[in-house]
């Protein structure tokens, strides 16, 4: 497995721009120039120089460290996000199509349901409900989202579940439970990776849409999302402001697609 | 012994509303411990709908099961667990009917650790052992399905079918779509293997001439029903059924159209 991801220059550039995001998020505080959080508002707008290599905001922060402090803040949301994403409607969706007939119905109207419910309401919500926002905010994504992931999951599934390998696994004495997790899930799980990846930017986008809403984290929280959103009012004067923080969400989500996909052409033998 | 009463089984028309046409009604059929026993039909004549209910795969509509006097068609699903190994069928999409994703040798590994839960270095001596009976090379055990040739997936097949020590074999148009040389090897030693481990054998065909050199005892199927049984055919003339007549005719001007 390991020499085939070496032997794909796609899965290798996707594999380094994940892990240099994930150091980045680890080691913030060594690269960071500056506090991220630290106003000097007599230097706002400052040009790039050698204390502020990108300059500074219009509150007089670090560009820079912000965008680098940044990455920790996004991806500790978005990471938790993905995987309880992942989990629950991967398993959810499994069960129903595996089992089908009534359960199977019952799983249609409830994601009808859940279909019908603006995330935003939901993120309103919970964020009343809960004391922490980061919770009421994972939770309110998950909700909002887990039924499209589900969707696709359950198609997937329904195909799959048709095939003739899965009588075969039964006289081979599997059990139902072994039939989906060992023998289904693996199948699918190439496209299961492309979905889950590609997820990945668009929960930063639906964090930093948030943090639009005051729903985020805490107003001035250095964070991707809400950077760019904050830079919207000062596209004509500043442009570069939304530029930044764009090309951070577009490197990570980008890593992150990159190494699904390879992941995807080295796990599907079919397709081939 | 694997014995079916009386078996039906129907299925809804697609699109016909609450319509139900009967893919076997009414069949009976017994299955000694050693023969090679052959049905023969055409298609849509229900024989692999028989196979399925046979091997307990589906359930019949109505109709009972025996294996060994148990009455399988009325098992739960643990009950159905533990003599799963006992009657294996063996499809016609060899391919298809192999997991994608697992290897040669946990395809192999799977029934020998689920049903017998040998330990590892049993299973592994036990794996060597299948693919020798089925003559596949040593060196196919790392590949997947998908990197065999065709007379190799089907052998596989086989083998995993034997890795689960059945009683019954169940081969369901296993061996259409096979080119002739292919086939003859198939049969020859699938033939051999049936002399060797004493194991029933159902052959269901649509080609009489497979059926005629493989089995002691032929049922001839057409629209859900058996409408003719033959004890150890000597040659096609001892059919009697117009039916059957027809099928012979059609190996008559194959092998007029080989020659």
């Amino acid at each position: 497995m390991i020499r085939k991801i070496m032997h794909r220059p796609q899965a290798v550039l996707g594999l380094a721009m994940m892990l240099l995001v994930f150091l980045v998020m680890l080691l913030a505080p060594v690269f960071a120039p500056n506090d991220p959080m630290q106003l000097n508002v007599a230097h706002s707008f400052a040009p790039p120089d050698a204390q502020y290599p990108l300059g500074t905001d219009e509150l007089g922060r670090c560009i820079l460290s912000r965008l680098i402090y940044g990455a920790r803040a996004s991806l500790s949301i978005a990471l938790p996000t993905l995987l309880l994403l992942a989990v629950i409607s991967t398993v959810v969706a499994t069960l129903c199509a595996y089992v089908g007939g009534a359960l199977d119905r019952m799983f249609e109207v409830v994601s009808n349901i859940f279909m019908a419910f603006p995330p935003f309401l939901v993120a309103i919500t919970l964020v009343g409900l809960f004391e922490s926002k980061a919770a009421s905010i994972v939770l309110s994504i998950v909700i909002a989202m887990w039924v499209w992931n589900a969707r696709v999951v359950r198609t997937h599934v329904l195909r799959e579940r048709n095939q003739p390998y899965v009588i075969t696994c039964r006289m081979s004495g599997c059990s139902e439970l072994r039939i989906v997790f060992r023998h289904i899930i693996p199948n699918i799980l190439p496209h299961l990776l492309v979905l889950y990846s590609t997820g990945l930017s668009s929960i930063i986008i639906m964090i930093s849409s948030y943090a639009f809403l005051g729903l985020g984290l805490e107003t001035g929280t250095a964070e991707w999302g809400a950077m760019f959103v904050n830079a919207n009012k000062l596209i004509f004067s500043h442009p570069l402001f939304l530029v930044y923080p764009g090309l951070c969400i577009l490197f990570a989500a980008a890593g992150f697609n990159l190494f699904g996909e390879a992941l995807r052409d080295i796990c599907a033998p079919r397709e081939g | 012994m694997l014995k079916a009463e009386h078996i039906t089984k129907q299925y809804q028309i697609p699109g016909g509303g609450h319509t139900v046409f009967d893919a076997v009604s009414d069949v009976s059929i017994e299955l000694g411990n050693g023969g090679v026993t052959a049905i023969v039909g055409e298609s849509g004549s229900g024989k692999s709908t028989l196979a399925r209910v046979l091997s307990y795969v589906e359930r019949p509509d109505g109709g009972r099961v025996f294996l060994d006097g148990l009455e399988v068609s009325a098992c739960g699903r643990k009950e159905l667990r533990a003599v799963r190994g006992k009657v294996q069928l063996v499809m016609q999409n060899a391919l298809g009917s192999l997991d994608p994703h697992q290897s040669v040798v946990s395809i192999l590994e799977e029934p020998l650790r689920l049903l017998f839960h040998m330990g590892a270095e049993k299973r592994k001596q036990r794996c060597l052992e299948l693919l020798d009976m089925a003559r596949l090379e040593r060196d196919t055990l790392r590949r997947r399905p998908d990197e065999l040739s065709g007379g190799q997936q089907k052998r596989l097949c086989i083998a995993r079918a034997l890795a689960t020590q059945p009683q019954h074999i169940i081969f369901d148009e296993s061996f259409s779509g096979l080119d002739v040389t292919l086939k003859k090897q198939v049969l020859g030693f699938l033939k051999e293997l049936q002399t060797e481990l004493q194991i029933s054998f159902l052959v269901i065909t649509h080609d009489l001439d497979t059926a005629m050199y493989m089995a002691d005892a032929i049922h001839v199927m057409r629209r859900g029903k058996i409408i003719e049984t033959l004890e150890h055919p000597k040659s096609f003339s001892d059919f009697q059924e117009p039916y059957s007549q027809e099928l012979v005719k059609a190996v008559r001007s194959k092998r007029r159209a080989l020659q």
